[in-house]
């Protein structure tokens, strides 16, 4: 009983982070039909945002969120703008490769100011303060970071189902010609995406940077679970990116205890089931 | 006409100048020594600092350092062969197997060089060596530690560091040497206190080895193990391993994680506020920069094997002299690694001093007579004389060894020496004191 608990509550607070990392995917691929493999990295530039600012100026950890959220946003626009923009009119193998390379830019670009080191956000109200809860010891700022990932859902969710801006992104999703015949700007609405997609990663990395380590590969990890997340959960889907998420959190933690060696397979064991049997994913379309 | 006269006799001489150039360096009489080791890619890090070691190494035998208190230093190049200088090549094994074994191929053939020196990872020291062994060209290597490689009986290559089995080894010494009241400043462990041992170990290659080798001697000396399990490394979360290792109620932890891992598993275990009595590392991870850099004062208490600590100065002082000048050039103290390669080179000067000739065969007998007594070598060891320490072991450096460190008054302290104990530079803080 003990065992569950601890692994259930452990399972769920790491997977709402993995949920929130997978959202942006989710969204960009829902909109437009692209896999932004640089997804990762957009997270990587949101850690080094919250340590810096938590070592140099130095602001909690917590106050930089929204400088997070804001590059991230920034970001997604401007490489959309830049680049993505451009290579929409080349071929898929194009748009691959696009992000593939924005992807080695944003890393080694990192490596270069950063260097390969490993640094951690050292000083904040929740950084390395454990909660006690009866069987559970559990750290403060993973606690936190599930509340912000829980909120940013249900803002993005309210964004896009119940305001005007969100139905013409979903529109776009649809039909994204004939949603340009209706008079909505699908350009600016594959901005939109762009700009929500980097702004949740990136608040996502500087939740993340809390209680994980920042390096300039750090991504690479996160950006493997991201693309079964979404896969599991459907291309597009809000909801789904929440559910796989929270599931592959569990899955992670379970597998971790009972058999750590080959926990990763079970992750993606799932996703390969998905992709044979059920290939739109729990809630795609 | 004249001109034209002026420009032949100009190329002339040109011509002559290039064909005599070998020749003349040669009058300078020049040993070259390839070293191969991973220059570029993410291990370039810890390549620079061996190149650093290596450099230091050749320049100390070719230039009089008076007051350091070391043969070689008061050598101006190699007495047996006349002062000739050392000259190292460099070659880049991008920390590839099979780039590393062209580049010693290009070494021998291209370069001629006399012998070999590198590589650093096993993987590329295993392929690099063996292009050695079947051009029949010495391969002496410092810094690899994994067991197989001094057990594939090949006659042209040489291991001077220890490796994991005898890290493995002094592990059990160190919890014998508890138990049995050894360590300095703590009265003597019931064994009850520190076992069962928990062990997690990276599933790669050198992971899996070293949990291999802990369960081994835990069954020869007699240590129960609670909990011994391989986790998926580059993890994006440990929790569940963490708390693997708190539930098994096990008092003593043992790791063997690269520094990412190492990272994850002490800040998870903070989080679970685990209380072990003891934390050991099996170096890679637990002794890398960036380890103490990140976790800061969550490292005091925690042991990790090592093999050079800055802080052996006290009880070597010619190590603090040649730390010092090595600091100076790099920026850096000696760190296990680069402390290796400077040994390295010191073993190649003996041994081409002994041989007098750079003939293949006169410095395979040279280095398998070889005998370098501890006092001459800035590492804790007894000295450097190659045979089979170990069941299988060829050509296997028997009097080397490692040290156990322990971080002491992080954030501003340095890893302070526990074992062996009659080395120690301080006391063992022991039991774990916990985190705050």
């Amino acid at each position: 009983m003990e065992l569950a608990v601890q692994l259930i509550v452990y399972g769920i607070l790491m997977g709402l982070v993995f949920s929130l990392i997978a959202l942006g995917l989710s969204l960009i691929f829902g909109v437009m039909n692209i896999v932004n493999f640089a997804h990762g990295e957009f997270m990587m530039v949101g850690m080094y945002i919250a340590y810096l600012l938590s070592t140099f100026l130095p602001l909690d950890p917590l106050l930089s969120l929204p400088f997070a959220a804001g590059a991230g946003y920034l970001l997604g626009v401007v490489s959309y703008r830049l680049l993505i923009h451009h290579i929409l009119r080349g071929p898929m193998v194009a748009q691959l490769f696009g992000t593939f390379g924005l992807m080695l830019f944003l890393r080694y670009l990192a490596m270069y100011i950063f260097t390969p080191d490993v640094r951690s956000v050292k000083q904040g109200i929740l950084v390395g303060k454990t909660l006690s809860m009866g069987w559970i010891n559990v750290d403060a700022s993973k606690v936190f970071s599930a509340g912000v990932c829980v909120l940013a859902f249900a803002a993005v969710y309210w964004m896009i189902y119940r305001t005007k801006l969100g139905r013409a992104l979903r529109a776009t999703s649809i039909d994204s010609e004939a949603a340009k015949y209706m008079g909505i700007d699908t350009k600016g609405m594959n901005a939109l995406a762009w700009g929500i997609g980097g702004a949740t990663v990136a608040l996502a990395g500087a939740l993340l940077a809390h209680f994980y380590y920042v390096t300039p590969t750090v991504g690479m990890l996160f950006t493997l679970i991201a693309f079964a997340t979404v896969a599991l959960g459907g291309f597009g889907s809000i909801v789904g990116a929440f559910i796989a998420g929270v599931l592959i959190g569990l899955i992670m933690v379970v597998s971790g205890q009972f058999v750590s060696e080959l926990k990763f397979s079970f992750i993606y064991i799932v996703y390969f089931l998905v992709v044979v049997f059920r290939p739109r994913g729990l809630f795609g379309w | 006409m004249r001109i034209k006269k002026l420009g032949v006799l100009s190329f002339v001489v040109i011509l002559s100048l290039l064909i005599f150039l070998p020749n003349l360096s040669f009058a300078q009489k020049e040993v070259k020594i390839g070293v191969i080791l991973p220059l570029s890619g993410p291990l370039a890090p810890i390549g620079k600092s061996l190149k650093d070691g290596a450099e230091l190494g050749a320049d100390i035998v070719n230039t009089k350092y008076p007051g350091i208190g070391i043969s070689i230093a008061e050598w101006e190049g190699i007495p047996g062969l006349g002062g000739a200088k050392i000259k190292l090549i460099f070659a880049d094994s991008r920390g590839d197997p099979a780039w590393g074994a062209e580049q010693a191929k290009r070494l021998i053939e291209d370069e001629k060089v006399v012998g070999l020196l590198g590589a650093y990872q096993s993987s590329v020291t295993k392929t690099a060596s063996v292009e050695a062994e079947r051009a029949g060209i010495p391969f002496v290597n410092p810094d690899s530690t994994s067991p197989e490689l001094s057990k594939r009986g090949f006659k042209w290559f040489w291991r001077v560091t220890p490796h994991e089995t005898w890290f493995t080894r002094d592990l059990f010494d160190f919890l014998d040497g508890l138990v049995a009241g050894k360590a300095p400043g703590v009265k003597a462990v019931s064994k009850s206190e520190l076992e069962p041992l928990a062990v997690a170990a990276e599933n790669t290659e050198w992971g899996a080895a070293s949990l291999t080798e802990i369960e081994k001697f835990a069954k020869e000396r007699g240590w129960k193990i609670a909990e011994g399990f391989k986790y998926a490394h580059k993890a994006t979360d440990l929790t569940s391993e963490a708390r693997k290792l708190t539930a098994s109620k096990a008092p003593t932890y043992l790791f063997a994680s690269y520094v990412a891992d190492a990272i994850l598993f002490v800040k998870a275990m903070k989080e679970m506020k685990a209380t072990p009595r003891l934390i050991w590392g099996q170096n890679a991870g637990f002794i890398a920069p960036d380890f103490w850099k990140t976790l800061g004062g969550d490292v005091n208490g925690i042991v990790s094997r090592d093999v050079f600590a800055a802080v052996l100065g006290k009880v070597k002082p010619e190590a603090d002299r040649i730390n010092k000048i090595y600091k100076e050039r790099s920026g850096f103290d000696f760190d296990g690694s680069s402390a290796r390669d400077f040994i390295g080179v010191q073993v190649w000067a003996h041994a081409l001093d002994k041989a007098k000739s750079t003939d293949p065969k006169a410095l395979q007998k040279a280095l398998n007579e070889l005998h370098i007594p501890g006092k001459e070598l800035i590492m804790p060891w007894k000295g450097v004389k190659f045979g089979s320490p170990f069941p299988g072991d060829t050509n296997q450096n028997e009097l080397g060894s490692g040290i156990i460190i322990q971080y002491q008054g992080y954030p501003d302290g340095k890893p302070e020496i526990v074992f062996p104990f009659e080395m120690a530079t301080s006391k063992l803080i022991y039991p774990f004191p916990g985190w705050k």
